[in-house]
């Protein structure tokens, strides 16, 4: 199968590869099968629609900045990141953290209502 | 929409395992706690709104052209 990305062109896979999303994620809730891409040369992950390819959202290992983060057992947790020209204005969304297992090819978006976690946590600094 | 009067202490079930209580009641505010299966995902609707406002922004974003951001320091939890 193939479908035609924004970031990467052409990509093609295999059925095996596609991550299933029951219940979509918050906002895309129709769109339910992603690829899960790690380019070389990029800084971030890329989760991309395969029902609507033009749809992709860059994805940051949360556990790479925050140890404590709540966990789900077997799945790992990824934030969606908003991309800016501004790298100091790139933002995480740690309220909604994003559960990934690759082995199960399972994903699933979750909201953590508690005020420490916010939906724009900028990601870098000087 | 269905509406149930209720009072302090009162509570509503949805199916056979959600309960929702009410715990107090103050001239504009109410506190209710509510019983769930753990899969059961609850929040605030503002919440939800907010999220998916930011997910639709994160893909418009997404096209933006990457830097170089080697040169910037990670922003860790605190």
């Amino acid at each position: 199968m193939k479908i035609r990305t924004h970031q990467f062109g052409d990509v093609e896979f295999t059925e095996d590869k596609i991550i299933n999303f029951d219940n979509g994620l918050f906002g895309f809730e129709d769109l339910k099968k992603y690829l899960f891409i790690k380019p070389d040369d990029s800084f971030f992950y890329w989760l991309n629609s395969i029902e609507n390819a033009d749809i992709a959202f860059p994805m940051f290992g949360i556990r790479v900045i925050d140890e404590e983060f709540p966990q789900e057992d077997y799945f790992e947790a990824f934030g969606i990141v908003t991309l800016n020209s501004d790298p100091l204005k790139i933002t995480v969304n740690l309220k909604a953290p994003v559960y990934i297992n690759q082995n199960l090819k399972s994903g699933f978006q979750k909201i953590i209502d508690t005020d420490k976690y916010p939906v724009h946590y900028n990601l870098f600094t000087e | 929409m269905l509406v149930l009067t209720r009072k302090i202490d009162e509570e509503i079930k949805i199916g056979s395992d959600i309960t929702i209580k009410v715990l107090s009641i103050s001239e504009n505010q109410i506190k209710v706690g509510i019983k769930a299966p753990k899969d059961v995902q609850i929040y605030r609707n503002e919440v939800y709104d907010k999220v998916k406002e930011s997910t639709i922004e994160a893909s418009r974003a997404s096209v933006q052209k990457q830097t170089d951001l080697l040169k910037y320091k990670i922003q860790k939890v605190k």
